[in-house]
């Protein structure tokens, strides 16, 4: 069972398996697997069923064939490449390390080991010839004081002996070939090989960057999905609303009726953007605060939308969409049918359309009928 | 050397790029469902007025079939509309069906009683239907047309233009390619 709820992932989770997560839905495809492993049968027709609801979706890793194929190869191809390269690399550093040197001269040799024995002033000597004697002067001086084996000495004296000479020859070659071409050519040469593609780097980097940017740019407006209010940043990756609204429409009627045409367009975010910024310019404004109450009613967040219409009525106690709203939640969320009918009452009071006291009308019988139908808490239901 | 190491940088890091790029702009939580324009799953499930439903007795009938909870805010969003479509094309050929899944029975009663529905509603005790179904986030409405085909499905909340037009497709057996999502669903 482990095993086969493990490869499924849980399609209420956050990529977490179906045997890993602790969801209700999780348990009971659970218990599912067992149901189905007890009537006899095989992973694979288990598997194969999930796949058929979910689609591959709820497999966490896809079956090797045609576009899961990729999944598959290219990590493989990748460990390869790199495995491939790094003994590459390895094998390149090693060459380089062993390269033979030249085998040295007896003379020049002779020279180093005077050099070394006779303990004075190196004041004489390149600085390359000075660094390679005092190495080996310090290899000695290690080997008296007992902190090397003979051995180990005599290798390194060889290695270093050959190194000294070497660079003793090689400082003797360049003398001799600086004398030759004459003092002047030796140190203009280096320059001109790095300057060009150090150009061509740094505008590449710059060409990627501004790529990059563009792209980020572009991609990420799109991939961020727009939140409410619980997001730290608002709406201000995804779009900039409210910022658009604040731009559009700087005084208070312009925003309203701008929030009443997104709501009859059924946008409701958008008119929660225009009817916020209505209530920024002023905080109590009746509509907004009524127009919000029937988008939070709409949502189902009664509570919320019941506050709403309150807020419109402690600044206009006669607000008729307020009164209209506040019935509406009481009688059809809130079950307080009385209350809602109190509510309505008052809202006939005011001067409304025909239209719309007819449709006021009209529900009210129904609330008094359900009232009538229904004596209980909601009868009694005190303010 | 430079316009090689150049080369090899650009022809990795590009394709790397746009893949994490075109990662960013899909929908991780998407779950397309295989089985739209298949044949609806039977089941037989118990009602809460403590009769029994089998979706086979309901072939010729359009079946619309929602997945629902008492807990889950876009369910409550959507109940009203439900029940006024409900309203508008009862006695025809359409059945509305609830299904309450992850639920307890007496906060999906009390549900019932709180929006007024009136159509039936099915208690699936062990999720077995809703898995059947390949449910994930509720609400998740069904559409089947006469033959027990599905011929659309919608997550989220439902409006009842959606509603309405989307039984008219199921009544002439027109398939939706794909599904639909309402933009409020109670599991992102």
């Amino acid at each position: 069972m482990r095993e086969i709820a493990s490869g499924l992932r849980c399609p209420v989770c956050q990529n977490l398996s179906v045997a890993d997560s602790s969801s209700e839905m999780a348990r009971e495809m659970r218990a599912l697997i067992v149901d189905q492993l007890r009537a006899g049968k095989r992973p694979e027709e288990i598997r194969d069923y999930f796949v058929s609801k979910y689609g591959q979706w709820i497999l966490l890793s896809p079956p090797p064939r045609g576009v899961g194929l990729v999944v598959w190869i290219v990590p493989t191809l990748g460990a390869a490449a790199g495995l491939g390269g790094a003994v590459w690399l390895l094998r390149r550093w090693s060459r380089r390390k062993t390269a033979p040197l030249p085998p040295p001269d007896e003379a020049v040799l002779a020279r180093i080991r005077e050099a070394v024995q006779a303990g004075d002033s190196l004041a004489d000597l390149t600085p390359e010839e000075a660094r390679q004697v005092e190495a080996l002067r310090e290899l000695q001086f290690d080997y008296r004081a007992g902190k090397l084996s003979t051995r180990d000495y005599e290798e390194l004296r060889a290695l270093y002996e050959s190194r000294a000479a070497a660079a003793l020859a090689d400082a003797r070659r360049q003398r001799r070939e600086a004398e030759a071409l004459g003092p002047v050519a030796a140190p203009a040469a280096p320059a001109p090989p790095g300057a060009a593609p150090r150009g061509w780097r740094w505008a590449a980097a710059a060409l990627f960057l501004v790529g990059f940017g563009a792209a980020l740019g572009y991609f990420l407006p799109q991939s961020v999905r727009a939140r409410g209010d619980g997001s730290p940043t608002g709406d201000f990756l995804t779009g900039t609303r409210e910022e658009a609204a604040r731009a559009e429409a700087p005084d208070l009627p312009v925003l309203l009726q701008r929030g009443r045409q997104a709501m009859d367009a059924g946008e409701w975010d958008r008119a929660i953007g225009f009817f916020r910024r209505a209530l920024e310019v002023d905080p109590d404004e009746p509509t907004a605060h009524a127009s919000l109450g029937f988008i939070l009613h709409r949502a189902g967040h009664s509570d919320r939308a019941l506050k709403s219409f309150e807020r419109a009525l402690a600044r206009d106690p006669t607000s008729p969409p307020a009164l209209w709203g506040k019935g509406l939640v009481l009688y059809e969320s809130l079950g307080k049918t009385a209350e809602a009918i109190r509510t309505w009452e008052t809202l006939l009071a005011q001067e409304i359309s025909k239209e719309d006291r007819d449709h006021v009308l009209s529900i009210l019988a129904d609330a008094r009928q359900r009232l009538a139908a229904r004596p209980g808490p909601a009868t009694r239901s005190p303010r | 050397m430079a316009w090689k190491r150049l080369a090899f940088i650009f022809a990795v890091g590009v394709p790397l790029l746009a893949v994490l790029a075109y990662g960013f702009t899909r929908d991780p939580r998407e779950i397309p469902s295989p089985l739209i324009g298949r044949p609806a799953p039977a089941f037989s499930v118990r009602l809460t007025d403590g009769g029994e439903v089998k979706l086979a007795d309901l072939r010729g009938k359009v079946v619309f079939l929602n997945f629902w909870a008492s807990w889950c805010p876009p369910c409550r969003a959507e109940a009203r509309a439900l029940e006024a479509s409900w309203q508008r094309h009862r006695g025809g050929d359409v059945v509305f069906l609830g299904i309450n899944m992850q639920d307890r029975e007496e906060a999906a009663r009390e549900f019932l009683r709180e929006f007024g529905v009136t159509y039936s509603n099915g208690i699936d005790g062990g999720n077995r239907i809703a898995i059947d179904y390949g449910v994930w986030g509720i609400p998740e409405t069904f559409f089947l047309d006469r033959n027990g085909r599905i011929t659309y499905k919608h997550i989220g909340a439902l409006g009842a233009e959606t509603i309405h037009a989307k039984l008219e497709e199921a009544r002439q057996g027109v398939q939706s390619r794909r599904e639909g999502k309402g933009e409020y669903q109670s599991i992102r």
